[in-house]
């Protein structure tokens, strides 16, 4: 379980490398799928199999967007990508950043700090967090109404700004 | 732009603060942030202009890099020390952190470059808004937290000096606003961890003052300075009070903005932080000389023009001028009421 | 530090530092900023589950709303900057300078 949690930790910071060593935004998003993958995968390990599901599902549906505009934009005669040499030499100078900073933190980290100990789950049918997400409707209140009511909002600020009016690319007539 | 959606969105902005106000919860804090955000948003970009298009990406990406800053900060200061509450915010790291992310939202010195390019993009009243409402949040923030003391000095003399400095090779008004807005709330940072109720003062009376001075410009529809000599024409009674509005906004003594300096550099001195409140005053004269320019261009000079347009004042105009002239009274004449304010405050 | 404490605060500041540094698209702003989001993420819901406080597990749902949202507007805003400006490119951004 030590070891799987090492793997999944150092794949979450080796993705948000690859993502911040500013390659084309379509490998970029490939990254930032890596990360949600190994974010899941950490949340596993926790015992937190329902928020690790919210994740996969709406994180990655959501990414699924975002790689839809990549794809349009990406149409570059010659994307980025890691095997570039300017993104090589950011990802490696990343790379030993976090590694010298990670010499300054390490110690002390024993076998149960990499993973902690789950010992209430043999007594309850659900996980935690699956009763503590169905909380946030019985008892949520008004942080329900504002986070549906931003929603909302959102819908309208995105119309508002692409509502363009006669400028532009992407319009009709 | 729809008047249905438009009350939509001030409802958004009003909310937003409202909520940052009111929690006490990191979380609820950041949300509240997160609203404000979302709803000036498309007011910024509401005339499609490219330039208020650009302005309005550049704002999106310092609030939500400032907000992800301040979450950040939270969180991390939950995992040390299990606290989300916002008086909580105890270990030194994240404190730091939550400073920059704060720094960053409200322009404070080395991370101010976005607000004069922000600025620059909107018309006058969305300017208005950003530069006054806009502030009200992360500074209910900053108040409630015990901060990092020498962090918050360090960044309060770079703004003051910074703002002077900046404004000084400007012609465009939104840019000499900005510069402003950012030596003032130098002003106010420093004086935040000493005495913070001074420092709500200091951020109500740059408020009417900024009012006052967004009203002008509007009512003249000027955005430069070379458009500002031709505000004698339009209406002779507020461009003689004009330069009076802006040495208040440079804090010379007998009107409203000296009262905040004068208090702020007595703290100072009460605090045996001479050195620090000599620099900050001698910061100020960098402000006011771009103040005195503007003064000058549009009251002491009258450029030759053709009788129709000297002759433009015989006409009202038909702005509501209300809230310009109550605003104006305020920032030229608070300063004898000012002991009686402080106490209300204190 | 835990490792997992260690883990997440590394993402955050490799996001941040790419967002800052060097961004040739607002696109490639937009998913360091998605991917600042999804640390937090990351940080919260692990916060909620290391200390087994049920009440708190709503909020990283709550959070990755609100972070839905913003990363919506920034996409709106990416169609408004490429219709006025015909590109995503930062440089291109520069009307505005001083």
């Amino acid at each position: 379980m030590t070891y799987l949690m090492f793997l999944l930790l150092m794949g979450l910071i080796f993705g948000l490398i690859a993502v911040a060593s500013n390659p084309s935004p379509y490998f970029a998003a490939l990254g930032l799928v890596v990360v949600a993958g190994m974010g899941c995968g950490v949340m596993v390990s926790f015992g937190g199999p329902f928020l690790s599901l919210v994740l996969f599902l709406i994180y990655l549906g959501g990414m699924l967007v975002v790689f839809a505009y990549s794809a349009a934009l990406a149409a570059e005669p010659y994307p980025e990508s890691w095997g570039n040499w300017s993104v090589a030499v950011y990802g490696a100078l990343y790379l030993m950043g976090v590694i010298l900073v990670l010499f300054y933190f390490y110690g002390g980290w024993y076998e149960s700090s990499w993973v902690p100990v789950d010992e209430l789950s043999g007594l309850s049918m659900f996980r935690g967090d699956m009763s503590g997400v169905a909380l946030m409707y019985s008892s949520g209140g008004w942080v329900l109404v504002i986070s549906a009511w931003v929603l909302l909002l959102t819908l309208f600020v995105v119309l508002e700004l692409t509502r363009g009016l006669s400028r532009g690319t992407l319009r009709v007539v | 732009m729809n008047p249905y959606i438009m009350s939509i969105f001030l409802l958004g902005l009003g909310l937003g603060t409202t909520i940052t106000f009111m929690s006490s919860h990191w979380l609820l804090a950041w949300m509240g942030l997160e609203i404000n955000t979302l709803a000036i948003i498309p007011l910024m970009a509401q005339h499609h202009h490219p330039r208020s298009v650009e302005a309005s990406t550049k704002y999106f990406l310092t609030q939500a890099t400032a907000a992800a800053m301040i979450l950040f900060a939270s969180s991390t200061n939950a995992w040390i020390t299990g606290q989300w509450d916002i008086n909580e915010l105890s270990h030194p790291m994240s404190s730091t952190i939550m400073m920059l992310g704060l720094a960053l939202k409200i322009g404070l010195a080395p991370l101010h470059t976005w607000l004069p390019e922000v600025l620059q993009g909107l018309d006058l009243t969305t300017g208005l808004i950003m530069s006054t409402w806009q502030k009200l949040a992360p500074f209910s923030l900053l108040m409630q937290m015990n901060l990092n003391n020498s962090v918050m000095i360090t960044m309060a003399i770079m703004s003051t000096m910074i703002g002077g400095w900046g404004g000084l090779n400007q012609t465009q008004l939104r840019k000499i606003l900005a510069y402003s807005s950012i030596a003032h709330i130098g002003w106010m940072i420093l004086v935040l961890q000493f005495s913070p109720s001074l420092t709500l003062i200091t951020l109500m009376i740059y408020i009417f003052m900024t009012l006052s001075i967004f009203c002008l410009f509007k009512m003249n529809k000027t955005t430069s300075i070379n458009s500002l000599a031709m505000s004698w024409s339009k209406s002779p009674t507020i461009t003689a009070l004009s330069p009076l509005i802006l040495l208040s906004l440079g804090g010379l003594p007998p009107l409203t903005g000296f009262g905040p300096k004068w208090m702020i550099l007595s703290e100072l001195t009460k605090q045996d932080l001479n050195m620090i409140a000599t620099i900050t005053a001698l910061s100020a004269l960098l402000s006011l000389y771009f103040y005195l320019r503007l003064s000058y261009a549009m009251t002491l000079t009258l450029s030759p023009n053709t009788t129709p347009i000297t002759n433009q004042w015989r006409f009202n105009t038909k702005q509501p001028t209300i809230h310009l002239s109550i605003s104006t009274m305020l920032s030229l004449m608070l300063l004898p009421l000012l002991p009686g304010i402080m106490t209300i405050i204190n | 530090m835990t490792p997992v404490h260690f883990a997440f605060s590394t993402t955050f500041i490799l996001g941040l530092m790419g967002l800052t540094f060097h961004r040739n698209h607002l696109l490639s702003a937009l998913l360091c900023l998605e991917g600042m989001m999804l640390s937090l993420y990351v940080a919260l819901s692990l916060w909620t589950l290391q200390l087994n406080s049920i009440s708190f597990s709503p909020t990283p749902m709550l959070m990755l709303a609100f972070s839905a949202c913003e990363a919506s507007a920034g996409l709106a805003l990416l169609v408004a900057t490429s219709r006025t400006h015909g590109t995503d490119r930062l440089q291109a951004l520069n009307i505005l300078q001083c």
